[in-house]
């Protein structure tokens, strides 16, 4: 599909489109009650 | 085990066991009469800022021992891919820019190379009367021989994601057109040959993602422009020589003047938005020691080589718009430690982002480990024999000195490495060379107090959550007047007044300490006009290869510039600034 660009442009760029998907960069938060949920597990094998 | 791998072992360990010896001295010294918890924490804080200086001062060490090694030897003369040259602008002076690409052209086609090249300037550009004269200059750009069907502009109407959304911009668009991207700076210039060989490099090598060259600073007309053109031309590619043996198939990209494969820029590159809002979240602001880490993450050899001349940018030509610019990259590294741990980076991206961070940490460690100093001389006085006292004073005298000696031991070894290759002779000759590497110390040393608040602030100002943004930098080589670099520095020589009166009143014979950090705070506002004064542009001192004999693309670029003078309206060289521009628009 030939894009339309949204902006002046001298001279046609290329239409050769290639993907650039997004990386991951951070690791999912853990959620708080994990944390408190881990804190009672050690506490109970005590 | 790879060379690079050894070379990692020994460096850390050479500069652990450095900060570890030092550290080790300074507690000795610092405690003959018995320690308290503040002797503990300078020592701590002596033996993390000592160990990334160590560290830091060692890659120049390393190379300049180094042999040089080969250039590999010319190829064909055009390059099999094609390679979109990439310049993305905003609201810089569009003459001087597309002034370097009509030189760079021109070069490519005296090459016969330029059918395998484009031209493509991706404006960010926000001021309309900027954008104005931009599309004025191109149409003259396009008048340049084999300029028809090579050379495009596009501007964008909302500049997402800064520099980084730009190209990505262009990449997701018309990137498959391309096997390669050489991504420039507004003021980058490359010579023909480098562009052509880049491109070979990447054809030879189907592995390689990314290649990066060693820009020499050119057009610096101040004497602090000219510190930086000097040291950039005299040491870094020494110090990129040493640094480059650690880095082995994992590399910097400096975010300009380097080559990259599209495929593998498109498939890693992606940048995401971190989560939560600027300076912390956002967008990423210094994209491209992560974009080199993603490029390695996934399996691509990111080379720097110093070997590759005609490389060419340019620099701030005064202390201010060098502090503006050192603002955003301080912003951009501290941003870095967000994604330290990202998941799959390899060690040494992780350890390479590290060190960007402690770059800008360094500083305010630094003026931690003064400040716990001063307080340690407070304190109740600890009763001991005067001979253990003369000792203890030594043994921090001695301290001192090693650590001066470790910043200019390798700067020296260049000089006589420089003696024996005869580089010398391109920057003057010996005796030049020394004297210029003598003022470039002295200059650097009387500087480092000033650097050291500034840095301290911009960390402050960045952790407390107030957003610096990318401004212009203005690269026009303005003189600073005495109360303009009084306007800009009164809060560090108060700092100065302070720490001399503090000192002084609580603890005189501290002031021996303390005077060579504040005394440069104190005449900060002298040094930043006079080092903002002009140098004349063929003197020796301070002369780099490239000032003494500009190369061909370089005298190119002049000419180019001089012609279009004659028959067009700049103005950006007649004192026009950014804020003319927004009243224009507005």
């Amino acid at each position: 599909m030939k894009y339309q660009p949204l902006y002046p442009a001298y001279g046609e760029l290329p239409d050769a489109p290639l993907a650039m998907p997004k990386q991951v960069l951070e690791r999912p938060q853990q959620p708080r009650i994990g944390l408190l949920q881990r804190a009672l597990f050690a506490l109970s094998w005590r | 085990m790879k060379t690079s791998s050894i070379a990692r072992v020994c460096l850390v360990t050479l500069a652990l066991g450095a900060s570890g010896g030092g550290a080790y001295v300074f507690f000795a010294s610092a405690t003959a009469g018995g320690a308290s918890w503040l002797d503990w924490a300078r020592t701590a804080l002596l033996a993390i800022t000592l160990f990334w200086l160590v560290l830091g001062t060692s890659f120049g060490l390393v190379g300049s021992l180094l042999p040089a090694g080969r250039k590999p030897a010319a190829m064909a003369a055009s390059p099999r891919g094609r390679t979109a040259i990439l310049m993305p602008v905003y609201n810089e002076d569009p003459q001087a820019s597309f002034a370097r690409i009509a030189a760079m052209n021109r070069d490519l086609v005296r090459l016969g190379a330029e059918s395998r090249f484009d031209f493509i300037i991706l404006s960010d550009t926000t001021r309309d009367a900027v954008a104005a004269e931009e599309a004025d200059w191109f149409a003259r750009l396009l008048d340049e021989p084999g300029a028809a069907g090579r050379v495009y502009y596009r501007r964008r109407e909302r500049n997402i994601g800064r520099k980084a959304g730009n190209i990505e911009d262009f990449v997701s668009r018309s990137g498959a057109a391309y096997d390669y991207a050489l991504i420039l700076d507004a003021d980058s210039l490359m010579s023909g040959e480098t562009i052509v060989e880049m491109a070979q490099r990447m054809d030879e090598n189907s592995r390689l993602g990314l290649l990066q060259t060693v820009p020499r600073v050119i057009a610096a007309r101040s004497f602090f422009g000219r510190c930086m053109q000097f040291s950039a031309g005299c040491f870094s590619p020494h110090f990129a020589r040493g640094a480059a043996l650690l880095q082995g198939d994992e590399g910097p990209y400096w975010g300009h003047n380097a080559i990259v494969r599209m495929s593998a820029f498109a498939a890693c590159c992606g940048l995401p938005e971190l989560s939560g809002p600027a300076p912390h979240g956002g967008h990423i602001l210094s994209h491209d020691y992560v974009e080199a880490a993603l490029l390695a993450r996934g399996g691509w050899q990111v080379h720097v080589d110093p070997r590759l001349g005609g490389s060419f940018e340019e620099g701030p030509d005064n202390l201010i718009e060098y502090a503006k610019r050192d603002r955003r990259w301080c912003q951009g590294n501290l941003q870095h430690r967000r994604i330290l741990g990202a998941p799959r980076l390899l060690w040494w991206s992780r350890f390479t982002l590290l060190q960007g961070i402690m770059a800008y940490l360094a500083s305010p460690l630094w003026l931690a480990l003064l400040l716990t100093s001063l307080l340690a001389s407070v304190m109740p006085q600890r009763v001991f024999a005067d001979s253990v006292m003369l000792e203890a004073e030594a043994g921090l005298m001695a301290l001192a000195i090693a650590v001066f000696s470790i910043l200019v031991l390798p700067k020296l070894l260049i000089v006589l490495r420089g003696l024996l290759d005869g580089r010398n002779k391109r920057f003057g000759g010996t005796g030049a060379v020394l004297i210029s590497v003598l003022v470039e110390i002295a200059f650097s040393t009387v500087m480092a107090p000033v650097m050291l608040v500034l840095q301290t602030r911009a960390i402050a100002q960045t952790l407390l959550g107030t957003d610096g943004g990318w401004p212009a930098t203005a690269r026009d080589g303005s003189r600073v007047t005495l109360s303009e670099g009084f306007a800009a520095s009164w809060w560090i020589v108060a700092l100065g007044i302070s720490a001399i009166g503090v000192t002084a009143v609580l603890t005189f014979d501290s002031l021996v300490w303390v005077l060579p950090v504040a005394l440069p705070l104190l005449l900060a506002p002298f040094l930043i006009a006079f080092s903002s004064a002009p140098l004349a542009k063929r003197s020796w001192l301070l002369g780099t290869p490239e000032s003494l004999d500009p190369p061909r693309v370089v005298r190119t670029y002049l000419e180019v510039f001089e012609a279009w003078s004659k028959t067009g309206v700049n103005h950006f060289a007649q004192g026009w600034q950014l804020k003319d521009a927004a009243r224009v628009s507005a």
